[in-house]
């Protein structure tokens, strides 16, 4: 497709269009973070419990412990996207590579991957994430790598059936003719076909990262070093009678930040798959 | 091939179906095991270690006693094929923590996490199918916009954000509903063993927990729902049946949402290991009594033992749920035979 046809069929969702500035808006407060909070976001600058609009210096107040919570929110998305980022890299690794090797070769090697799948559909995924991340340790990478381990078989899925769709029509068997080696074929021909289904999934996948992540963090699991939104929201639950608000605002974050993702995901799916779009 | 003729063909291909999701399943649950006791043994520190240290236990004899009546000693593999064999027996070790077999500690935690499934799933498909049917016949107007924008706020909000609002709002603020826990402690009720008052009383504690985590799927099946809908409208048996001069309503009754509740049940069965997962946490905010608390404690515990037996189970217990999905699924189109 298109360069510009496609940015016109994007643009034309409005939904989308908005999801890919305020995207944008929460990239650009995480790349900027250091220098928007110069200062550790965890340091003490106030008093406890600070409501939102109490102190201009601080819009949004102060946690329990007297903590700036924009300051937090503003490091805290840094975090967050990078977690769902990655996650979301591993999680499309693990599921084309898989979804391509089914799908292309089939046979006992198809049903074996396939069984293998479903193997990782029946394990509870928070559950799994949790006993990997406290067995191997609540750093960030474990907790990118345990959410990418139970975040790949739909994609797994989606791949597998673009291959089985595309192995055997004429331009790849021409490449067979040729001679050409199964991984130039996989990787040089069907995968440039099969990815554009693919990448509206892995954008999708992106926003169920954030969504794992932050309960991983809630539960208190999280990389001790980090403060992303789930962890805010967790520190903030002991206080819920008096000040719900140090929960409340990380939670909108979340939620927004996740939302807008969607929203990104439906526009790449109208753009890329203009058949499906009045659905 | 498919029953259609008669009841009795029906049942024996549901007994079939049962009979190979069975054969399916064996395979599935070996394949758990080793991957969680691999997992397991990748852990620095073995539960061992652990036991000792808490409870001081430095003799080095009786730490050699442990390690033999845990097996310690023995090569991975012949650990692994020992714990298989256990499980066979449905022996799951034993909780040093609880001080009983792991499974008992799981089975009496079991009960409550699956009755917070159970409701959560039946809120979500009602919640989700009306208002996908709803969306789908007032397609483009305020109704659609509403539904959509209300499932996009849903599938967005993280579960253990939103039970915490709700606890605000509902509990703290305008104390309608508990904060937290199964039964009101101290409370007349006293529990299912109560008659009318304890169940009552329970289904009260229900109500949060439940909103919680079964509007994200609520929000999954409108969405669904809704396009499904839309598409089955469009099929030619659909354009037949109203050439027929069917009546609207009798057409989007029988025709329409009967075949476009089919991928409704399919998602449905797939999402059952993350409904399960999803009240782990949800259980955490409302101190709910499942299998999340048990897991914590373990988890924390290194307790690798009842950690181990709540993924084989939890497992297990999404191998159950979508046998009975492919029931369901049957039940609704008896074209089809379920693989």
């Amino acid at each position: 497709m298109k360069g510009p046809a496609f940015f016109s069929r994007f643009a034309r969702n409005r939904g989308a269009l908005l999801g890919a500035m305020v995207i944008l808006l929460v990239a650009l407060a995480g790349v900027l973070a250091p220098l928007l909070f110069p200062t550790d976001p965890l340091r003490i600058v106030a008093q406890p419990e600070l409501w939102p609009g109490e102190d201009p210096a601080l819009p949004l107040g102060t946690d329990s412990l007297g903590r700036d919570i924009l300051a937090m929110i503003v490091h805290g998305a840094r975090a967050t996207l990078l977690i769902g980022l990655f996650a979301s890299a591993v999680a499309t690794l693990i599921g084309v590579s898989v979804g391509a090797t089914a799908g292309y070769f089939g046979g006992w090697l198809d049903e074996g991957l396939m069984r293998g799948a479903e193997l990782f559909q029946t394990i509870p995924n928070l559950i799994f994430v949790l006993t990997i991340v406290v067995i191997l340790g609540s750093t960030l990478g474990h907790i990118v790598i345990a959410i990418g381990i139970v975040s790949w078989t739909p994609i797994a899925r989606l791949t597998r059936a673009e291959f089985l769709a595309l192995r055997d029509r004429e331009f790849v068997q021409a490449c067979r003719t040729m001679g050409m080696g199964h991984g130039r074929i996989i990787l040089g021909e069907i995968l440039p076909n099969a990815l554009p289904p693919v990448i509206v999934l892995s954008s999708l996948v992106v926003a169920g990262a954030i969504l794992f992540e932050s309960a991983v963090s809630f539960l208190g699991l999280g990389d001790p070093n980090v403060a992303s939104w789930g962890r805010l929201v967790g520190d903030g639950r002991q206080l819920i009678r008096s000040s719900w608000y140090i929960s409340a605002i990380p939670g909108v974050a979340i939620m927004v930040t996740v939302l807008c993702l969607n929203l990104i995901g439906d526009g790449l799916n109208d753009a890329l798959n203009p058949k499906l779009r009045d659905r | 091939m498919a029953g259609r003729i008669g009841p009795s063909s029906r049942r024996a291909s549901a007994l079939r179906l049962l009979r190979r999701r069975l054969v399916q399943a064996v395979p599935l649950v070996l394949g758990v095991v080793v991957i969680n006791f691999v997992l397991i043994h990748l852990a620095p520190g073995s539960f061992l270690d652990l036991m000792t240290a808490e409870n001081q236990v430095s003799d080095p004899a009786t730490v050699e006693l442990l390690r033999k009546t845990y097996g310690m000693d023995d090569p991975l593999w012949l650990q692994l094929v020992k714990y298989i064999w256990a499980l066979v027996h449905f022996d799951f070790g034993f909780s040093y923590r609880q001080n009983m077999p792991v499974i008992d500690a799981i089975r009496i935690n079991l009960p409550a996490t699956l009755l917070l499934m159970i409701s959560s799933i039946a809120l979500a498909f009602a919640v989700g199918v009306a208002a996908g049917v709803v969306a789908s016949i007032k397609v483009r107007t305020g109704w659609d916009t509403l539904v959509s924008v209300l499932a996009m706020f849903f599938f967005a909000a993280p579960s253990f954000w939103l039970g915490i609002m709700m606890i605000v709002l509902f509990a703290v603020k305008l104390g309608w509903m508990p904060v937290g826990g199964m039964e009101t402690i101290g409370g007349a009720g006293g529990g299912v063993g109560g008659g009318l008052g304890g169940i009552l009383d329970i289904a009260r504690h229900l109500v949060l927990p439940t909103l919680a985590l079964g509007l994200f799927y609520a929000a999954i099946y409108a969405r669904v729902m809704r396009s499904s809908m839309l598409e089955v409208a469009q099929s030619d048996f659909v354009r037949t049946a109203r050439a027929k001069g069917l009546s609207r309503r009798r057409v989007t009754v029988h025709h329409v949402l009967r075949n476009a509740l089919l991928p409704v049940v399919t998602i449905l069965g797939v999402q059952m290991g993350t409904v399960l997962a999803g009240s782990v946490v949800i259980e955490s905010v409302f101190s709910w009594p499942g299998i999340g608390s048990l897991l914590f404690d373990s988890v924390s515990s290194r307790n690798y033992p009842v950690v181990l037996g709540i993924l084989v189970l939890g497992s297990l217990v999404v191998i159950v749920a979508n046998a009975a999905v492919d029931l369901v699924y049957m039940w609704l189109d008896p074209r089809i035979e379920v693989r």
